[in-house]
């Protein structure tokens, strides 16, 4: 896809994928926070990652900073956590991407990496804070796993889609 | 050369994580210590709301859409149910009018204008929930514009859910009363024992492991039957008496053998909201 088109419908995109995530969380509510699951959805990081891996998209830190305080402002009201994790996520999935090609496997572990270390560094961070005092096995088990679960579920649904928009193939 | 750069963009990512570090103290000190936050903050999350009002009514349309289809299903034997239940509702709400004229007539008698159990309502609608494990907290659609203020507590059709931890122009947070947040104000509660005292205590913890609430700091040794109604006792901030909070599940002793811990099963469905009552206490 050409920059220009890019430039407008990559943040557009970005911006509804952030409300999209509160939005089915609101929706879901009763199945994602059950007393043995807590899942997180991630819709943004998908967006991310897959413009990294197939887009072409300039100034994508300082977008992923926007969407951090976003999301912060908005969902949290503590600033600082996603802006400053969303940008390590953009760098951590460069720097892997760096020594792959790309495929549906490969972009779908990057994810599940990203995932991985963006659960665990916020989870530190609101332990930090004292919004937390869970220990880290229950993370693993309670909040974990149904998460990569159910984002690995929104993966396989939207790499088509997604992909195909980068590639402007429809 | 090389090390130059390689110093600079140190530099950088120093700068930038002090500048977070910075916002984060910086919003937690507003979160706890301001009646509203900042005016960029409030900006900024005024101008998010909009937009995800755009966002959030498609969504909440297509899920109502399909609700209503189960809930047609379940209409015939919710019907059978609920008629008998209505004819008593009759005989209560006119008992409840004669209660209410007689405790007017009573208030005035003592020259009481306000007390205690007085409130007004802001009905709101729920936009949209955090989408996180340790804030468990949830985005209405009603702010300082109509007179939501922070503290206030938050009610569903069932019972209490929690309160209003950050007030905007046109939404607000709630902070819901499962939060394991250390700084989250408590609710003071009180629940009747057998012998008709009055046991009071704090909502002090949220068993995630049984979706129970723990009251704690409480200071008899009184027995409390279990399925007794827990409201709120109307002490201590902005919460007025008489709110229900749940039933007593089981009661059990504190870690020391002294006062005892009394877990309580949330009459509303934390997790499944969408119409919610802020509560104001008009006595002060």
């Amino acid at each position: 896809m050409n920059l220009e088109k890019i430039s407008y419908l990559f943040p557009i995109g970005l911006i509804i994928s952030v409300f999209l995530d509160g939005s089915l969380t609101q929706m879901f509510a009763p199945h994602f926070f059950t007393n043995l699951t807590s899942v997180e959805s991630r819709l943004m990081l998908l967006w991310l990652v897959m413009a990294i891996c197939y887009g072409n998209v300039e100034r994508i830190y300082l977008w992923s900073i926007v969407a951090g305080i976003i999301y912060d402002l908005y969902y949290t009201g503590i600033l600082g956590v996603f802006t400053l994790i969303l940008p390590l996520m953009v760098y951590i999935t460069q720097e892997i991407f760096k020594y792959f090609t790309r495929s549906f496997l490969v972009v779908l572990l990057i994810y599940l990496i990203d995932i991985t270390v963006l659960t665990l560094l916020d989870y530190w961070a609101n332990s930090i804070l004292g919004f937390t005092s869970e220990p880290l096995t229950m993370l693993i088990g309670r909040t974990l796993g149904p998460t990569l679960a159910y984002n690995l579920a929104w993966f396989v649904v939207l790499f088509i889609p997604i992909s195909s928009f980068y590639r402007e193939e429809f | 050369m090389q090390k130059f750069f390689l110093n600079k963009r140190l530099v950088y990512i120093l700068i930038i994580l002090i500048i977070g570090f910075l916002m984060t103290s910086f919003s937690i000190a507003v979160r706890n210590n301001r009646q509203t936050p900042t005016f960029i903050q409030q900006f900024g999350n005024d101008a998010s709301g909009m937009v995800d009002r755009l966002v959030a009514y498609p969504m909440a349309g297509a899920k109502n859409t399909v609700g209503s289809f189960g809930d047609l299903l379940n209409t015939y034997k919710e019907n059978r149910q609920l008629k008998e239940q209505v004819e008593n509702i009759a005989e209560k709400d006119a008992e409840n009018q004669t209660l209410r004229k007689e405790n007017q007539q009573l208030k005035a008698q003592l020259k009481l204008s306000k007390s205690l159990t007085d409130y007004t309502k802001v009905n709101a609608y729920v936009l949209t929930r955090t989408p996180s494990t340790w804030q468990n907290q949830v985005v209405i659609n009603k702010g300082s514009l109509v007179g939501v203020t922070k503290g206030a507590a938050v009610l569903s059709r069932k019972g209490l859910v929690g309160r209003v931890a950050e007030v905007n122009k046109t939404n607000s947070k709630v902070e819901l009363i499962s939060t394991s947040n250390d700084s989250a104000n408590r609710f003071a509660v009180q629940v009747t024992s057998e012998d008709q005292t009055v046991v009071n205590g704090l909502i002090t913890d949220f068993d995630t492991n049984s979706g129970e609430l723990v009251m704690g700091q409480v200071t008899s040794k009184k027995k409390i039957k279990k399925g007794s109604k827990v409201v709120t006792s109307g002490m201590g901030g902005k919460t007025p008496k008489g709110l229900l909070i749940g039933n007593v599940e089981k009661v059990s002793d504190d870690d020391y053998g002294l006062p005892s811990k009394i877990y309580i099963k949330p009459a509303a469905d934390l997790d499944d909201l969408s119409f919610v009552t802020v509560i104001q206490r008009n006595d002060d």
